[in-house]
């Protein structure tokens, strides 16, 4: 049923990566988030100026960090699922995965300092509008990747299978594609929250 | 000879029908009667929500009767759902002793919210509203923060599908991952401590409507699919039962 | 290992490295006027959403995926990227 090796061929069958079931959960939480994008958008526009002010004291340099760290973990899973599906290489796949945790830890440890650096300054969710949403926000989007965490610690179990069955592989995909979605949302929430004004 | 199956489908059903049950009764007793299907907004003050209490008083007090009885239930409809992780899983039965003891708690926190209700609403033109005040800010962070248990159990649920072992899978794959969602969904419920107004107080769009929308949504959805559950697994017993008969040597004669 | 790496998803990631680089530059360069920023914002929020698409067809490998899959999460990018870009110019 399953061809472990992968080939490169002109014409790829369609196929969904993944459960058809995982994609329920996926594409429902992107949506739920482009709710929340435009919650943020709309409660901007009645104060601009706050939210403008606000914003300056956010770190853009951290934020931008953790758009690295996030994107170099989506790299390396897109390669842990490929080595997954070759025989040859399949005992990289979990180096690759533990390489996309501990990019997810660095995300962390980085989002840690900056509330740090927030609440010291004497800025917390109740401060005004914008720092509500921007403590809502990042913390909705750290809880996902927490679990997205979880999910790569699953599929790091998963890969060290000699033999994964169509279901593990199945399952390491959808897996990899919630983590490509943490990373995504954070690709539009860096820019919302922190750059555009 | 009759044989049955092992699976009393009657119970099973029953069981699942006392969460149907729970749905509605909160409907009309937190909804119609009380009207607490949005909470009053934690800034009013405490002279102003004494004055719900004192309007409503008689209302509350049958609501929360209604209430307990009928939210007790969740120990029961849990326990259906609870009995296919049984069946789920292989071996030592670790996701289902979870599952009893997360649902074991959760009923707890269920009914404590009726009876704290009731406890206001009985001498509520005496009570001190600034006591009253603490008193529904409790019942509210019992209905919301509390929220942990329930999405641990529903990544337990999403679990133990996943790892079904049994042909046919008791549950479609897809409900797992519904699970998983509705976890991370209610999570917005535990800010409520931050915030007195807005979308994440606990009358807010983020924090109360969404999680009760969510949960109440996967409850009927559960229910759903607990019954094709049932009604799937029972043609396979009965399947395995004509197959055990089948296989039986025929009687010697005498 | 090098083999992975032949896959167009890592010519994809470095684009996307590349994006996020100019985002950060026209979003922290403080010396624009109003004006400016707004034109600046709808270059980032644009950028943003092409990365999203890149991120969904490259590396959830939508790409492949039967039209159904792959329609919803275009309809997605370009609803949404619309939507936000439309709130940030005209809310008020």
């Amino acid at each position: 049923m399953t061809t472990l090796v992968e080939t490169e061929s002109l014409s790829t069958p369609k196929r969904v990566p993944g459960e058809p079931g995982a994609w329920i959960f996926i594409l429902g939480d992107m949506c739920v988030f482009a709710v929340f994008f435009s919650v943020y958008l709309v409660q901007r526009a009645h104060d601009p100026e706050l939210f403008a002010r606000s914003q300056e004291q956010l770190n853009r340099n951290l934020g931008a960090l953790n758009t690295i760290f996030l994107l170099m973990s989506s790299l390396l899973v897109v390669l842990a699922v490929r080595a997954v599906r070759q025989d040859a290489h399949r005992h990289l796949a979990p180096y690759l995965f533990v390489g996309a945790i501990v990019c997810g830890v660095c995300f962390v440890v980085v989002k840690a300092f900056e509330y740090h650096e927030k609440i010291a300054a004497g800025i917390t969710p109740e401060t005004n509008s914008f720092f509500m949403y921007y403590f809502v926000l990042t913390g909705v989007h750290l809880f996902h990747l927490v679990f997205g965490m979880g999910v790569l610690s699953v599929l790091w179990r998963l890969a060290k299978h000699e033999n994964p069955s169509g279901l593990h592989l199945a399952f390491i995909e959808g897996g990899a594609c919630f983590w490509h979605m943490v990373d995504l949302l954070w690709i539009v929430l860096f820019p919302l929250l922190f750059l555009v004004r | 000879m009759a044989r049955r199956i092992e699976m009393d489908t009657a119970l099973m059903k029953a069981a699942l029908w006392t969460g149907v049950a729970l749905v509605a009764a909160m409907i009309v007793s937190q909804g119609i009667l009380m009207h607490f299907i949005g909470p009053p907004s934690p800034n009013l003050t405490a002279q102003e929500l004494a004055q719900k209490f004192i309007a409503r008083k008689g209302e509350i007090r049958v609501g929360c009767l209604v209430m307990c009885m009928f939210w007790c239930f969740w120990a029961t409809w849990s326990m259906a759902i609870t009995i296919f992780i049984r069946k789920m899983e292989k071996g030592y039965p670790i996701l289902t002793y979870c599952s009893i003891a997360l649902n074991g708690g959760g009923y707890v926190f269920f009914i404590l919210i009726p009876m704290t209700w009731a406890v206001i609403a009985y001498r509520p033109e005496t009570l001190d509203p600034a006591i009253m005040q603490i008193m529904n800010d409790w019942v509210w962070f019992d209905y919301l923060f509390t929220w942990p248990p329930f999405a641990a159990w529903m990544a337990i649920i999403g679990l133990a599908i996943l790892k079904d072992h049994n042909l046919p899978t008791l549950y479609p794959r897809w409900v797992a991952y519904l699970n998983f969602w509705c976890a991370i969904l209610i999570f917005p419920a535990g800010l409520i401590v931050f915030f007195k107004t807005g979308p994440f107080a606990y009358d807010g769009v983020g924090a109360f409507w969404i999680p009760f929308f969510i949960f109440f949504g996967w409850m009927v959805t559960m229910t759903v699919t607990t019954f094709q559950a049932i009604a799937r697994r029972r043609l396979t017993l009965e399947a395995e039962l004509d197959a055990a008969i089948e296989a039986e040597p025929s009687p010697s004669a005498l | 290992m090098s083999t992975l790496l032949r896959t167009p998803a890592s010519v994809v990631w470095l684009v996307l490295v590349g994006a996020t680089a100019v985002s950060w530059t026209l979003g922290t360069d403080n010396g624009l006027g109003p004006d400016t920023q707004r034109l600046a914002g709808i270059a980032i929020l644009a950028i943003a959403f092409v990365k999203v698409r890149f991120i969904g067809l490259y590396f959830m490998e939508l790409r492949d995926a039967p039209s159904v899959l792959r329609g919803f999460f275009e309809l997605y990018c370009a609803a949404v990227g619309t939507l936000v870009l439309a709130l940030f110019l005209f809310a008020h």
